[in-house]
């Protein structure tokens, strides 16, 4: 037994912080945004859904690349990483990208067919197809540059056509393959 | 300490005397309460005994002549040395008074420096859980307990000690696991089924903080988790635990996932017979869950057994093992948007994908050991180990091939321990070796790892008086080989000294750490999200150093503090990488990394002696450190703070106590979009027991506040959940 206990105050140090950090700020629903979300730094948009969805698909991904691929070899140099699946069930879909600040010159839908990817990735141009991308506005034919800047950048809106899909071969024909 | 200079006189009387007799008493505390398993032990022999639940203790074959018996080994008394004079075949009654303590200053921990020592002289930094730490807890798994250490912290299983991990899906684990000081990560993964062992059978865990692979090798990276498992008593006894409760349902009802409420519950028996020469336990368990979340159910069967043969009361051999099953669903990750029924939400935590609809894992694991210790005079004592390991799992996943491993890890060791001037001074030297054989259908096919290892360390006493300062050095080197290739070579030296003041004392120590990677890591092919993950025969192993400076101090009689300052510097860790130029991902050593911050530890005894505080921090600076194109960064999933607040109020049979968690959000995560919801963590337990002669009943509630988190990517971790533990001892 002490001679002299210790003052109460000396469980403040254990009940503040309880008290202090015991308030839920955990896991909360969270509704389908429509637009940006407050804090969120990246690109949001919708993807609206043209055409059949082909049997074959695996999955259709959302992803960015800085500058646009010179070769078959900068495929590959996209974020996010893994590449963000977006769900094809309804007509159209509103999409939050989580991408670091900077400039990305081409913001792609990518649609991959049910398959796994040879060692060496010489399926990839039956296995992968680009179905749509964000466009200039003043030049639809040219895809357009998006600059994220420590928030959210909103409508990157992208249509997704199944039926007019391009391999990789499209941009990098074979004999341009490296 | 004065007590350690008669020693050699003891044992040389009692080495002469002829026969033996029985030693038997209680061990109770200055309140005339009894201490249930307290440690009685003849100094300089192998016989101990632990008390019972009245605390009783009988101990036979003590050799006639004059001994020093010693009572203790119990958190929160001071251990007790009473010389005594044995009649060859006259039982003598003696008693143990224990006075009790903020924290003994001098428990004994065996995992530091591979043989029992003071805490006091250790030169790293030690975190001990008793089995009162751990019943009060009332967890059906060890991890669950130990998760609280300070300093410690897992990650979906996945075990940090000063964030030495992170979290990489349960591979390569940076922390050893021992049972009784036999090496137990798995063969293949080199993770840790922390369900390996009943968890009623754990006496008691020693958490040794930094690289320790200096004594241990591979894996001791970050530290090294010792779980000691009881010793069998003398006579005819039985435990039965038996524990149920339930799981909250989800607090919103945009994520109710089922109408009806979560149970869990399972029970452990422990048979166990014992004479002075020869004993045997056995447990049998298994437990059964519905989960906290969608497809989330559990099975696990459990049969453990020990035995002990005392040959002499310098000669001891013991046999223990233990058989795991466990059938368990997959949650995976949580189902996001459109992945799933997500009823409008960005996201549904206790949902899945319904792409992992269906996937189930098998897993079976079990260890095999015997040891043999002998202490033929009082300057030495060798001991002999034999260990097998095997893991076994099948993943069965209905849209693609099912997975499947299995791994068998041989374990040998030879250690010496000698006390050349008979005084502090102490050598240990060993020679370990471990084979690992595996066979997957995702590890590469069958592969073969070899690591041969010799050690030794030294502990010098400097000056005299009754508490010299020590010097520690030693040194251990390994030899790899894989699948009967070239040798390859790790040195990892180790230097330490304790140094004792009026003031409290203060440690130092540096050391390095190494890790060889998995085979796991080597051999891994799969396909990942479509992306092929392709074995990297090459990879090499991970290397740190770690140093420390640490002090413990007692505060007014009534508070015990432990700080330490910590600095890791690591390189070559092994991460997953994304080789653009072959367009896969592979296993590469590539990172750099800093690990660096303060360690905190306080106990203390506030207002009243029934009321016992704790509170442990950490402060983490974790940094991985810039290498080709990549930029410094935080390390992922590392908190840069961890603290954890803990009261208990006792009063008779009756407690009451409370813990809490705090950890902050990980400034980094990987594998996850960086939009995916992260919060920092904060648990309250709640948490009340009543004992009474043989039997207790407690009473848990985790995460009381159910606040709804994540460590791993997309991965929920328990809700609040409400268990009832039922233990009578006989």
């Amino acid at each position: 037994m002490l001679p002299h206990p210790p003052s109460a105050r000396l469980l403040l140090p254990i009940a503040i912080p309880i008290l202090a950090f015991a308030c839920n700020e955990g896991l909360r629903p969270f509704r389908v945004p429509t637009t940006c979300p407050h804090g969120f730094v990246g690109i949001c948009g919708t993807v609206r859904f043209r055409g059949a969805l082909p049997d074959s698909t695996e999955a259709v991904y959302l992803v960015a690349y800085p500058t646009f691929p010179q070769s078959r070899n900068d495929l590959f140099n996209f974020v996010p990483f893994p590449p963000q699946s977006i769900p094809t069930a309804d007509s159209s879909y509103f999409y939050t990208l989580g991408i670091l600040n900077g400039r990305y010159e081409w913001v792609v839908a990518v649609w991959k067919k049910l398959g796994s990817f040879n060692p060496d990735f010489s399926n990839a141009d039956s296995l992968l197809r680009e179905a749509g991308y964000y466009r200039d506005r003043s030049d639809p034919t040219r895809p357009g540059v998006v600059v994220v800047n420590g928030s959210g950048t909103d409508s990157i809106n992208i249509v997704v056509d199944f039926a007019n899909m391009h391999p990789i071969s499209y941009y990098f024909p074979a004999a341009a393959k490296q | 300490m004065r007590i350690l200079a008669i020693v050699p006189f003891v044992l040389a009387s009692t080495l002469a005397a002829q026969g033996t007799s029985e030693v038997y008493g209680m061990v109770r505390d200055s309140t005339g309460k009894p201490i249930p398993a307290a440690r009685v032990s003849v100094q300089g022999m192998l016989l101990s005994v632990n008390t019972d639940s009245r605390g009783e203790y009988r101990l036979s074959g003590v050799p006639a002549g004059t001994v020093i018996l010693s009572a203790g080994h119990v958190i929160g008394y001071l251990a007790v040395f009473d010389t005594v004079s044995i009649t060859a075949s006259t039982p003598l009654r003696h008693d143990f008074v224990l006075r009790s303590q903020v924290m003994s200053l001098r428990p004994i921990v065996v995992t530091a420096a591979k043989r029992p020592q003071s805490l006091e002289d250790v030169v790293a930094s030690v975190a001990l859980l008793s089995d009162s730490d751990i019943a009060k807890r009332a967890v059906n798994t060890i991890d669950e307990a130990v998760d609280k250490a300070p300093g410690v912290q897992f990650l979906s299983g996945q075990v940090n000690i000063r964030g030495s991990s992170g979290f990489v899906q349960g591979l390569g684990s940076r922390v050893l696991l021992l049972v009784d000081g036999v090496p137990a990560n798995q063969g293949d993964r080199g993770g840790i089924s922390w369900d390996l062992l009943p968890v009623d059978d754990v006496e008691r865990v020693e958490v040794v903080k930094g690289a320790g692979s200096a004594l241990y090798g591979s894996a001791a990276f970050g530290g090294v988790v010792n779980l000691i498992t009881r010793e069998v008593p003398v006579g005819v006894h039985a435990r039965l635990r038996a524990t149920g409760g339930a799981y909250a349902n989800p607090p919103y009802a945009e994520w109710r996932f089922r109408d009806f409420t979560g149970m869990h519950g399972g029970a452990e028996l422990t048979s166990s017979y014992g004479r002075e020469d020869l004993r045997g336990a056995v447990t049998v368990g298994g437990w059964r869950s519905d989960g906290y979340r969608q497809q989330d159910h559990q099975d696990h069967w459990q049969l453990a057994g020990k035995g002990d043969w005392r040959a002499s009361p310098y000669t001891r051999l013991t046999v223990s093992g233990s058989w795991a099953s466990d059938q368990y669903q997959v949650p995976l990750a949580w189902c996001e948007r459109g992945g799933c029924d997500d009823r409008g939400q960005a996201y549904q935590p206790f949902l899945i994908d319904t792409s992992g609809l269906g996937s189930h894992t098998r897993s079976d694991k079990g260890y095999l050991t015997a040891v043999l210790a002998r202490t033929p005079s009082e300057r030495v004592h060798w001991q002999a180990r034999a260990s097998w390991l095997r893991t076994h799992f099948t993943d069965f996943q209905p849209t693609s091939r099912d997975d499947y491993g299995v791994a068998d890890r041989f374990g040998g060791e030879l250690r010496g321990e000698f006390r050349p001037d008979g005084g502090g001074s102490v050598v240990t030297v060993g020679a370990e070796t471990g084979l690992s054989d595996i066979t997957s259908n995702i590890f590469g096919g069958s592969h073969h790892q070899g690591e041969y290892a010799a050690y030794g360390e030294g502990e010098r006493p400097l000056g005299g008086g009754g508490s010299p300062a020590h010097l520690t050095a030693g040194a251990r080197i390994d030899f790899l080989t894989i699948d009967g290739g070239a040798l390859s070579a790790v040195v990892s030296p180790r230097v330490g000294a304790v140094l004792p003041t009026g003031a409290g004392i203060w440690r130092a120590s540096a050391g390095r750490g190494f890790r060889a990677p998995s085979l796991a890591e080597r051999f891994v092919s799969t396909v990942v999200s479509g992306f092929t993950v392709d074995s990297n025969p090459n990879l090499k192993p991970e290397k740190a150093w770690t140093f420390e400076v640490g002090h413990a101090r007692p505060i007014a009689g009534s508070a015990r503090v432990d700080a330490a300052l910590f600095w890791t510097e690591a390189s070559q860790l092994i991460e997953p990488t994304v080789n653009t130029t072959v367009l896969k991902i592979q296993f590469q050593n590539v990172a750099r990394a800093r690990l660096a911050g303060l360690d905190l530890a306080v106990s203390a005894n506030p207002l009243t002696p029934r009321l016992a505080t704790t509170l442990g921090y950490t402060f983490l600076y974790a940094r991985e450190l810039s290498h080709d194109t990549v930029p410094q960064r935080p390390l992922a999933f590392r908190p840069r703070h961890l603290l954890t607040l803990g009261a208990d109020y006792t009063a008779g049979g009756l407690s009451v106590g409370a813990e809490f968690r705090y950890s902050s959000r990980f400034e980094r995560v990987e594998l996850t979009p960086p939009s995916d919801p992260r919060v920092a963590v904060k648990v309250l337990d709640l948490r009340a027991g009543w004992a009474r002669g043989p039997a207790s009943v407690r009473v848990l509630v985790a995460n009381a506040l159910n606040y709804l988190y994540n460590y791993a990517p997309r991965a929920l971790e328990p809700v609040r959940t409400v268990s009832v533990t039922f233990v009578f001892i006989y």
